[in-house]
């Protein structure tokens, strides 16, 4: 009981101490203030008279009988403002005043955000205590130049082997996640986050939620907390239930919270889960501007929308500290239609895309990536040459396979060589099968790559594959660890240590032979 | 014909009023039109427009907002103080005593306005602890 009254005491003396700091502070600027009147209100967005000084994207301040409400305006014509509003409309009323606040829109960014869910203003909401940043960030900050940046030359590791084999991301590079619903593209990314944590690459990840289910986020956290990786995260959410001005401005939000780690000489990741939402919340907001309608009724400057997003992420050059943000974008696909409107657009801004197929899924080929209509653009050049080594002619024969799959299905008079070659896709479909949470370090995706297309397991059954790779890392890491662990620095392996993973698969192999 | 902007109207309206020559028609020319284009609706707006043209032009007109009854000398130091933050030639202060205002001034000017009441302070901190 005595404790209670001690804690009281000093929470109302804290309080006492804010209210005398926020009272001193409530200086008036003594001069007339240029001011507007709300002329309608409606849908998340008010129109407003005057402020004729008012710039685009500027911050509008109009006061309510419950406090200040912020808008920022987006139409500036010549009798009125169009702004959109960044609360709830319900306190706004024709006539109210409008100020500008004199700045464009910015976020608290800096390391204390780390292991917190904000909101895209900045503001908590995981319950905890208020976040208190040294440094605020704009939200639309035009992209780093052209002498600012350098080629992408250092892997991100997604520690699923399928993309890391076949479609390597390089830091600073922007890699499309798109598929159909259900078919794994937030586990991906989700996979990429946790292993920046298990590989402690001091990747920073920034995961935003676009009109997620909060039940979903609440998910992702505690699984992240579960892998001990949310401390090295910061996740923007925004749910269904928020207005779409939110939504909108969320993943630049979130850019500018990454971009503090970029620009003082670390590296961060982007998680942007999903643009369609985002173009659809931007569609919904435009529509209510009155701006005109276009293709499937997004405005004219949708493309616009999403490639100054992601043209933020950068690899800077070392003059700027050689910091760097990568961005995984994921688009939402209908039936498999890569060519409709949005995820046309997101194709041709990133450097390449990570299919993911309904079908593939569906027959248990998880994660789902279509080898086929996969491709990373620039991740090439960041390839470690670990993973190169082993890396050769593996997505082109996967790619084969699957269509020598398809013939295969209508008879069995074969030729030797395709009959080998589908038998060893096989082995290498269900070798690049990946359990969720489960991202795989360098060494064992090399080791196990190799011992399946070096043949060591070529009178392993099919079936047995993972259990044959597992064996085999198992004793590669119980025998030789030190070799593992300098395969695991990225570098070309020695003849020494292809002989031990030859001689540790053929053994691991033996106890699966059928 | 083409609808006018109520800034381009208002503006016509205020050169007119500042002209001796056509000060007394264009104010007939207004209303004849926005009963012809049926926009009469958008009076209050436009006044507020040629209000602002006219402020521009060195006469302003403004209101004075307290919460008690202001002093000669008060209200004397406020229009000098109008004077030299717009640079107006006249200036024509009304004064209205509003107790919900609770404490201070607030001058309000065409487009422009000083808030130094008490009620906008408490304001403020509301807006602020909400979001703590």
């Amino acid at each position: 009981m005595e404790k209670k009254t001690t804690m009281s005491q000093i929470s109302v003396a804290e309080l006492s101490k804010e209210l005398r700091d926020a009272i001193t502070k409530l200086e008036t600027t003594g001069n007339l203030d240029e001011v507007g009147i709300v002329l309608r209100v409606g849908d998340g967005v008010v129109w407003v008279q005057g402020l004729r000084d008012a710039g685009y994207n500027e911050v509008l301040q109009i006061e309510t009988d419950n406090g200040i409400v912020e808008a920022f305006a987006l139409n500036l014509s010549e009798d009125e403002i169009g702004a959109v509003l960044l609360g709830a409309d319900s306190h706004v009323k024709a006539g109210q005043t409008v100020r500008l606040k004199g700045s464009v829109l910015t976020v608290p960014v800096g390391p204390e955000l780390l292991g917190r869910v904000v909101d895209p203003l900045g503001n908590p909401v995981d319950g905890g205590p208020a976040i208190k940043t040294k440094q605020q960030g704009i939200v639309e900050r035009e992209a780093i130049g052209v002498m600012g940046r350098k080629s992408v030359h250092e892997p991100l590791m997604t520690g699923i082997s399928a993309i890391d084999v076949m479609f390597p991301i390089g830091r600073g590079q922007r890699e499309l996640i798109i598929g159909d619903r259900q078919t794994g593209k937030t586990a991906l990314a989700i996979d990429t986050m946790i292993n920046q944590g298990k590989q402690k690459t001091g990747v920073v990840n920034v995961y935003v939620a676009i009109g997620q289910k909060r039940s979903k986020i609440a998910r992702l956290v505690e699984r992240l907390k579960q892998e001990g990786v949310m401390d090295q995260t910061i996740i923007v959410a925004t749910s269904p239930a928020d207005p779409a001005s939110l939504l909108y401005l969320a993943p630049y939000a979130a850019t500018a919270m990454g971009e503090y780690f970029r620009d003082n000489s670390q590296h961060a990741l982007m998680i942007y889960d999903d643009l369609t939402k985002h173009a659809v919340a931007y569609r919904q907001m435009s529509l209510l501007l009155r701006r005109p309608p276009g293709r499937e009724a997004y405005p004219g400057d949708v493309f616009y929308l999403h490639s100054r997003l992601l043209e933020r992420s950068a690899k800077l050059s070392d003059a700027l500290g050689a910091g760097s943000l990568t961005a995984l974008p994921i688009i939402e696909t209908q039936a498999g239609d890569i060519s409709a409107y949005i995820p046309t657009n997101v194709i041709s801004i990133t450097d390449g895309q990570i299919f993911l197929e309904t079908d593939l899924f569906y027959q248990g080929i998880r994660p789902a990536i279509s080898a086929g209509l996969s491709v990373s653009r620039v991740g090439g050049a960041a390839q470690s040459s670990a993973i190169k080594s082993v890396s050769g002619g593996l997505k082109l024969g996967l790619s084969q396979f699957r269509e020598l799959a398809s013939f295969a299905q209508f008879g069995s008079d074969l030729d030797e060589a395709t009959k080998s070659q589908i038998e060893r896709g096989q082995r290498l479909t269900e070798l690049l099968k990946q359990h969720q949470y489960n991202p795989l370090s360098i060494w064992q995706q090399v080791a196990s790559v190799n011992a399946v297309s070096s043949g060591y397991f070529n009178n392993v059954p099919v079936a047995k594959i993972k259990d044959a790779q597992s064996s085999m890392l198992t004793r590669l890491w119980a025998d030789h660890k030190k070799d593992m662990m300098e395969l695991d620095k990225g570098g070309k392996p020695t003849e020494e240590i292809l002989k031990s993973i030859e001689v540790t698969a053929r053994a691991a192999a033996k106890g699966f032979e059928g | 014909m083409a609808k006018l902007s109520r800034r381009s109207l208002s503006l016509y309206v205020a050169n007119g009023l500042n002209d001796p020559a056509t000060q007394k028609t264009v104010l007939l020319q207004l209303a004849a039109y926005l009963v012809d284009t049926r926009r009469t609706k958008e009076l209050p707006l436009i006044v507020r427009d040629i209000e602002l043209y006219l402020a521009e032009a060195g006469s302003v007109a403004g209101m004075v907002t307290s919460a008690f009854d202001l002093t000669a000398e008060t209200k004397k130091a406020i229009e000098q103080y109008v004077k030299q933050h717009t640079g107006a030639k006249e200036v024509l202060l009304d004064h209205s005593i509003e107790p919900s205002v609770l404490g201070g001034i607030k001058i309000n000017t065409p487009g422009h306005e000083l808030d130094a009441t008490v009620r906008r302070n408490l304001t403020i901190l509301k807006t602020q602890y909400k979001k703590v």
